[in-house]
């Protein structure tokens, strides 16, 4: 499926690449490139394919928060919260970032590949009287990213600098709701804009002209995985997936279990004491080779696998290649205590050892 | 045999390079821009035997690996070890200094089965290049 931007993605002679079905920017110039741009300036990327959902009605925010891990109601009005949804056996269904203007509306934004079965999961559990409406279709999604991306929004002319980190501006320009919020997924300061086409192409013009003057590049979704690997950032489908619990994934400060009971709740709990549960944990290679999604984790002594590779890369950052694995407990100890791994690329195994998460401080941690 | 670069359907070049029985080969423009920013290359080892359509190569990139295929069947004479230590020169300049290696070839009528320029040119017109 075509995207509203995507016309001015080929007059710019980006590589597109297929997306859960939808075509986006690859790369315009260089992955390596344009994330180095958003790392030590900014760049601007096309979400467009991203779910945006609304619930409004009496109680909205009580009735999503007993939807997702996070606790939505220890959040101040207009400020963003990430959080998860479960199946109710503990699994992730997804992750997403919510906020509420007030109590009676919640608008969040979902992954792609989630946005049906989010919106279908959604529905089933929410009261009648709450309605529940996909801005998605036909809108335009955009993230500025980067140090100089608070100079950048600038050029806009609505005054969104001012906006603090997490904060959210929900404005209603008559044609549907536009969310703007003061986050990303690269680790650097950053903006993201959804919203009505008419409205948004003319954000994207204003910053595809102006955001240059300030180092800005376009970037594709190259740029966007190894920027998001490098904070060691979740993907979902490959570290979050039906069977896998945010606990699994290291994300136990997006779950609260003090707070009113949640979906998933309980097996949550229960599969937190499970002792043969997988860890994810973060990687790098000491010598020459870039590990994938589904590379093998073994144990070097005996050649047993004791794991698999769930995203992979290679970061001049980071310093060479890395990635996050899910390990077997008991070897999972170990390789925290400084035991090697090895991983097996082209039939080859490579040597790993384990690195902190995030690989790299990111604009945001320094701060 | 001419001077002429061939081509196939997966993305590499050959061509003579000096004697006539010795070719070098590289990787297209439009596979060093499939492939995107070139990190490493895996380069065969001279002195090993490759028959046509082996692989004899790979090349990762940030995006994903890649195996590069021998155009024609031969021996390794000389790999281009300028690209180990600067992989990108295979995206800047993927007929000139980024080429891959040297192969002594065993059958010149393997020449005849590859594409020429337009050949090439065709087959991506008609996007349906293999391969990469």
């Amino acid at each position: 499926m075509t995207l509203p931007l995507f016309e001015h993605h080929r007059k710019r002679s980006a590589r597109m690449t297929d997306f859960h079905g939808y075509m986006l920017p690859l790369s315009f110039t260089s992955i390596l490139e344009e994330a180095k741009a958003v790392r030590e300036r900014a760049g601007l990327f096309d979400i467009s394919h991203m779910g945006h959902f609304c619930v409004t009605g009496p109680g909205a925010r009580k009735a999503m928060n007993s939807l997702i891990t996070s606790d939505l109601e220890m959040v101040p009005f207009g400020k963003s919260l990430y959080g998860l949804l479960l199946n109710p056996e503990g699994g992730t269904i997804d992750d997403l970032i919510l906020a509420c203007p007030d109590e009676e509306t919640v608008h969040m934004i979902v992954n792609a590949g989630n946005r049906f079965g989010d919106f279908f999961w959604i529905r089933s559990q929410l009261p009648s009287a709450l309605t529940l409406t996909d801005m998605s279709p036909g809108q335009i999604a955009l993230a500025l990213q980067g140090p100089s991306a608070r100079k950048i929004v600038g050029i806009l002319g609505q005054g969104f600098e001012s906006m603090g980190r997490r904060e959210v501006r929900l404005p209603d320009f008559g044609n549907g709701s536009l969310w703007v919020s003061r986050t990303g997924y690269t680790g650097e300061d950053g903006w993201e804009f959804f919203g009505p086409a008419a409205i948004l192409l003319d954000y994207y013009l204003k910053l595809s002209e102006g955001g240059p003057d300030f180092g800005m590049l376009q970037a594709g979704l190259g740029a966007r995985d190894l920027l998001r690997l490098e904070m060691a950032y979740p993907l979902y489908g490959q570290e979050l997936g039906p069977d896998r619990t945010p606990i699994d994934a290291g994300l136990d400060f997006a779950v609260n279990f003090r707070k009113i009971s949640f979906v998933g709740r309980e097996p949550l709990l229960e599969k937190r004491s499970d002792s043969r549960r997988e860890r994810l944990v973060g990687f790098i290679l000491t010598d020459r080779g870039i590990p994938r999604s589904h590379c093998s984790v073994l144990d070097l002594d005996t050649g047993r696998r004791v794991g698999e590779v769930t995203s992979g890369g290679y970061s001049p950052r980071v310093g060479g290649g890395f990635g996050l694995a899910y390990l077997d407990p008991s070897f999972a100890r170990e390789f925290l205590l400084r035991r090697e791994a090895g991983v097996e690329i082209h039939g080859k195994i490579h040597r790993a050892k384990v690195h902190a998460r995030p690989f790299i401080s990111g604009g945001l941690i320094e701060k | 045999m001419s001077a002429e670069r061939r081509y196939t359907p997966t993305h590499e070049w050959i061509q003579p390079f000096g004697d006539p029985s010795r070719m070098r080969v590289g990787i297209t423009d439009f596979a060093q821009k499939e492939i995107t920013d070139v990190v490493f290359v895996e380069l065969p080892k001279p002195g090993k035997q490759v028959p046509q359509g082996a692989e004899a190569a790979i090349i990762e990139s940030v995006k994903a690996a890649f195996s590069i295929y021998a155009p024609m069947g031969g021996e390794i004479v000389a790999v281009n070890n300028a690209i180990e230590g600067n992989p990108a020169l295979v995206n800047r300049d993927p007929y000139g200094e980024g080429w891959l290696f040297e192969i002594k070839i065993d059958s010149s009528p393997e020449w005849n089965g590859l594409l020429d320029e337009k050949g090439y040119e065709a087959l991506l017109a008609s996007g349906t290049g293999g391969g990469h």
